[in-house]
């Protein structure tokens, strides 16, 4: 379902260029875990932001489901991210002036679900990561855990195909980092398929496969049997 | 969706309460403006707009030569407009009109009232409508009165006054007039005023009228017919006028020149040139007031749009990360477009509530700045309430627009990476805060030269003293009275020196050798010189000591002197050839500013001719009691003359009213200059607000490493400053020929000096100072452990 060939990105200052992906391949089967790792500065969150169509590579070929994605507008993206992608971050980056229904609520919202179903799902969602007694929570009100979950029911209530995770336990203690690991493994093994970067060699064991990039380039891969 | 923008625009709104503050503060003052602009705009378009015939409708218009170039009045006298319609067939009706001043008995009270006379038709040619009576029949009768609602009420404390008396001083005694109709009050948005109507027939009766047709003293309206073209009219106008003059033999070289016109109706209130708003007219406006105040207005709501512009853009990093997850989870940019656009438009809409409310607050204060009537009933108006909903939409899109755009293009990963950085050069807000600035210094260079040049026009020396010098009328044309009352007056205690003269300063003309030349007269007593302490620089004062000085002498000015072309003035003849009548100049006297400082001091002669009857006096008070001396000038007024109200006015006051407008502009251009400068100031608040905290990291580094709290809070400002000395700069050649332009309309000003400049920039300098100060200190006086916290 997802394939990239020959992957560059660039990013040029007026002083600078820097290469922050250089030549990358690789393919993700359905279904599958792929956990990302690396130094800082190895390019992982570019390749991330690229798979998620929330950038265009510099050069290379990137297949979406069938679709060349490479070249496309930041409106044709958006229209292939919403409903297909859901996005974790390390910071969570949920609306500090929505509660937690409403940020969870806000890509039913841009997919236009009709009133009754988006409250089925958004309560749906806020089930699944145990979040419905902080429902009228506004983020601040909220623990860095309970502030992932929200994030991870937004990422899921539109049941997209794939969850990209960028460092999804970065900002959380053990027990909660678990609980989120847990959660991600969970959407998994109910079929979504999941990249995640992460600088934790344990989180990187729930994946199925491991690639390890350095300097733009993938150096090694680890399929977990 | 709509319902998720709303929520996040109300609690953006609650929660950076400053920022919605500054914001809503600034557009709803602007929206105010704006809003009272509009309702006056709308009251000088629907000016005479009522009236049935008002494109058929046309006033008398006379131009006559003047010293340099010609003069054009609205003044005709009471043979032209029967005459003109004798033979001009596109005349269907003439309506005379003039204004004289009655003394009105009101039980055992006198009052004073300004009644107009008007022809029989006058209520069917205008439409000023009756509350009772026959609009046909109310004037036939000439001893028949109609009176406004207002008088009706006064008089008789009813609207219902129809078939009841008022006694009216005609010439020494009273006569009766039976109220034949009751109009209703004036609009204000109407040219045609009056608080009671005679019929013109009784002037006509009692040979008050004039069959002169050199001579233009009353208002005369012409009602065409639908077809006729008035250029032709007027054309037909002045070969009548021509041909009488010639039967006359008085077709001379200054009738020759003498041009008659028509002025359209519809064009009175605003055509200033003309003037002449008298005779049953008022309310005039200048169109300056309507621009500059519409300036005004526009100029405020651009400063607040600036406002809005700056804090949002500076406050979009903020905005950043739910920029960035909206993007992330499916948003648009034309969607961010329209939720940022709905923001403005939310803000604008609290904002026109507020205005909606200080419109309602302020119009009292607004009416008397721009000398009108507005009403609030105004406010219910489609066409108004679609100008008010246009200004929303404008607001909401001027404010709203560029922040969309450049919040809406933020990069999802820059945002959500915390990588969004403004760039320091940010040459829009810099830039639009230096037009702020600039056009509020200009403001207040402004108000410094109109107050300058008031205070100039109020406290230049006149050349004689006003000072505690009142002046009341004893009767028109003279009274048998005034001698004793001028005797009595002398002996009383409080008063200083006592002269009669006859009123009022009037033009004529004279030869002097073969030079005709113009200038202003005064009958006057030998008191006179001494009571407004005007010095004789040559030759003598009037005497009772020369028996001969009424019918043989005159006094002049330096003016008259020089317009005359004389060396040794005194003894020189002054030939009144119209009356046959040469008199001799005994003495020059200073010249004093007789009329307004508006005006450069004319020639004057002053004359004791017994035909200009000495029906005025002057008494020169002394300082202490001037209430006392007052009521026993009234008691003495009532024991002579019981017949007539005791009106008088002091000198000095009299004189301060001749600058009303330059008081008005005064007040408009001081408030227009506060205004800018608040708003300017609360965004620049909100600016320096924003520039400390984003700057909070480089601050606490900066204490780490030794910095001061002076030198932190002087690194803060001085971005601003920076600005604020470039607007200065910007502002001081503007404002400098805008003054110049405006000082030149008066022939005694003040000259542009450079404090003026300099106190306006020390002004803005210090309120700008001020205004970032406090957020400045605030933020270096902060714990460097806590500024690298927050960061």
């Amino acid at each position: 379902m997802i394939k990239i060939t020959n992957l560059h990105k660039i990013f040029s200052t007026e002083e600078v260029e820097t290469t922050a992906l250089n030549g990358i391949d690789m393919d993700v089967k359905d279904g599958e875990f792929v956990a990302i790792m690396g130094p800082s500065g190895c390019g992982k969150s570019t390749l991330l932001n690229i798979l998620g169509l929330l950038d265009n590579p510099s050069e290379g070929s990137y297949e979406f489901y069938g679709t060349e994605v490479a070249k496309m507008s930041e409106r044709q993206r958006a229209q292939i991210r919403k409903g297909n992608i859901g996005f974790v971050f390390q910071s969570f980056n949920l609306i500090d002036e929505l509660t937690v229904y409403e940020n969870v609520e806000l890509p039913l919202l841009y997919l236009k679900t009709p009133p009754a179903e988006r409250k089925e799902k958004v309560e749906a969602a806020l089930a699944r990561m145990n979040m419905m007694h902080r429902r009228n929570h506004f983020p601040q009100q909220l623990s860095g855990g309970q502030q992932q979950r929200t994030a991870i029911a937004r990422a899921v209530v539109a049941t997209p195909k794939t969850i990209l995770a960028d460092e999804p336990t970065g900002n959380l203690d053990s027990k909660n980092g678990e609980e989120v690991m847990n959660l991600l493994s969970q959407l998994n093994a109910a079929g979504t398929t999941i990249l995640m970067v992460t600088h934790s060699p344990y989180d990187a064991g729930f994946a199925h496969r491991i690639v390890n990039l350095f300097d733009g380039k993938i150096v090694t891969e680890k399929v977990h049997i | 969706m709509l319902k998720n923008y709303l929520k996040i625009a109300i609690r953006n709104l609650t929660r950076n309460k400053v920022f919605s503050l500054i914001n809503i503060a600034g557009l709803s003052l602007g929206l105010t403006c704006c809003m009272l602009i509009v309702l006056y705009t709308k009251d000088q378009v629907s000016f005479d707009q009522f009236q049935k015939h008002k494109n058929a409708l046309y006033r008398i218009q006379v131009t006559m030569p003047e010293d340099k170039g010609t003069r054009t009045i609205g003044s005709s006298n009471a043979v032209h407009g029967p005459g003109f319609k004798q033979e001009i067939p596109e005349i269907q009706d003439v309506v005379r009109a003039q204004s004289s001043s009655f003394v009105v008995k009101k039980g055992n009270e006198l009052l004073n009232e300004d009644i107009l006379f008007a022809d029989d038709n006058f209520f069917s040619v205008f439409s000023m409508p009756l509350q009772y009576g026959d609009p046909k029949k109310v004037l036939t009768d000439i001893h028949s009165i109609v009176l406004s609602e207002e008088l009706a009420e006064k008089y008789f404390n009813t609207k219902d006054a129809v078939g009841k008396t008022m006694e009216l001083k005609i010439e020494d005694a009273f006569e009766s007039f039976v109220v034949s109709g009751v109009a209703k009050n004036c609009p204000q948005n109407s040219s045609v005023q009056f608080k009671a109507v005679l019929p013109f027939k009784f002037q006509e009766a009692r040979n008050w009228t004039d069959s002169e047709w050199l001579g233009f003293y009353m208002n005369t309206f012409l009602l065409l017919h639908d077809k006729a073209d008035y250029q032709v009219v007027a054309t037909k106008m002045n070969r009548i006028f021509t041909r009488k003059l010639n039967e006359a033999g008085k077709f001379d070289d200054h009738a020759k020149h003498i041009t008659f016109g028509l002025q359209p109706f519809l064009k009175i209130h605003m055509d200033n040139e003309t003037g002449d708003l008298r005779n049953g007219l008022g309310y005039g406006s200048s169109p300056i007031y309507s621009y500059i105040l519409s300036g005004i207005a526009i100029f405020i709501l651009i400063i607040a749009c600036i406002n809005f512009v700056n804090l949002t853009v500076a406050r979009s990093l903020s905005r950043a990360k739910e920029i960035g997850v909206r993007k992330v989870v499916g948003g648009l940019r034309k969607q961010l477009i329209y939720q940022f656009l709905g923001e403005s438009f939310l803000l604008s809409v609290v904002a026109f509530g507020l205005a909606i409310i200080l419109t309602l607050m302020t119009l009292p204060t607004f009416n008397e700045l721009a000398n009108k009537q507005l009403s609030l009933s105004y406010l219910l108006d489609t066409k108004l309430v679609a100008g008010y909903l246009s200004l929303l939409l404008a607001t909401g899109l001027i404010a709203g627009f560029y922040p969309a755009i450049i919040l809406s293009g933020f990069s999802p990963v820059q945002t959500l990476y915390n990588r969004t950085r403004f760039s320091n050069k940010n040459y829009l807000t810099k830039g639009l805060v230096v037009f702020q600035f600039a056009l509020s210094v200009c403001l207040v260079i402004g108000t410094i030269i109109v107050y300058s040049q008031f205070k100039y026009l109020t406290s230049k020396d006149l050349g004689y003293n006003d000072e505690n010098l009142v002046s009341f009328s004893v009767g028109r044309g003279g009274s048998s009275k005034l001698d004793v009352i001028r005797q009595e007056l002398e002996n009383m205690a409080g008063i200083r020196t006592v002269a009669a003269f006859n009123g009022n300063y009037n033009g004529t003309g004279a030869k002097i050798g073969e030079k005709e030349i113009s200038f202003g007269y005064i009958g006057v007593d030998d008191q006179f010189l001494k009571t407004l302490q005007i010095p004789v620089l040559k030759g003598r004062n009037f005497s009772k000591t020369y028996p001969s000085d009424p019918v043989q002498s005159v006094v002049v000015n330096e003016a008259f002197v020089k317009e005359a072309g004389w060396t040794d003035p005194i003894g020189k003849e002054v030939n009144f050839e119209w009356k046959k009548q040469k008199l001799h100049v005994i003495g020059v006297i200073r010249d004093y500013h007789y009329a307004s400082l508006k005006d450069t001091i004319k020639p004057l002669l002053l004359t004791q001719d017994p035909s200009y009857a000495l029906g005025a006096i002057y008494a020169k008070l002394d300082s202490k009691d001037i209430p006392a001396t007052m009521k026993a000038i009234e008691n003495l007024f009532r024991k002579h003359i019981p017949f007539m109200p005791f009106e008088y006015k002091f000198e000095d006051v009299a004189n301060l009213n001749r600058y009303e407008s330059e008081a008005k502009w005064r007040e408009m251009i001081t408030l227009a200059a506060i205004l800018s400068i608040f708003v300017s100031c609360i965004g620049l608040f909100g600016l320096a607000t924003f520039n400390a905290e984003t700057r909070i990291k480089e601050i606490g580094i900066r204490k780490v490493l030794g910095a001061s709290v002076t030198g932190i809070a002087a690194l803060l400002s001085l971005d601003f400053v920076k600005l604020v000395i470039s607007s200065i700069v910007i502002a001081l050649p503007i404002s400098y020929f805008a003054s110049n332009i405006w000082l030149q309309d008066f022939p005694y000003r003040i000259s542009i000096s450079w404090i003026y400049f300099a106190s306006a920039a020390i002004l803005a300098m210090t309120v700008a100072i001020l205004t970032i100060a406090y957020q400045s200190i605030r933020s270096a006086m902060m714990s460097p452990v806590e500024s690298l916290k927050r960061e």
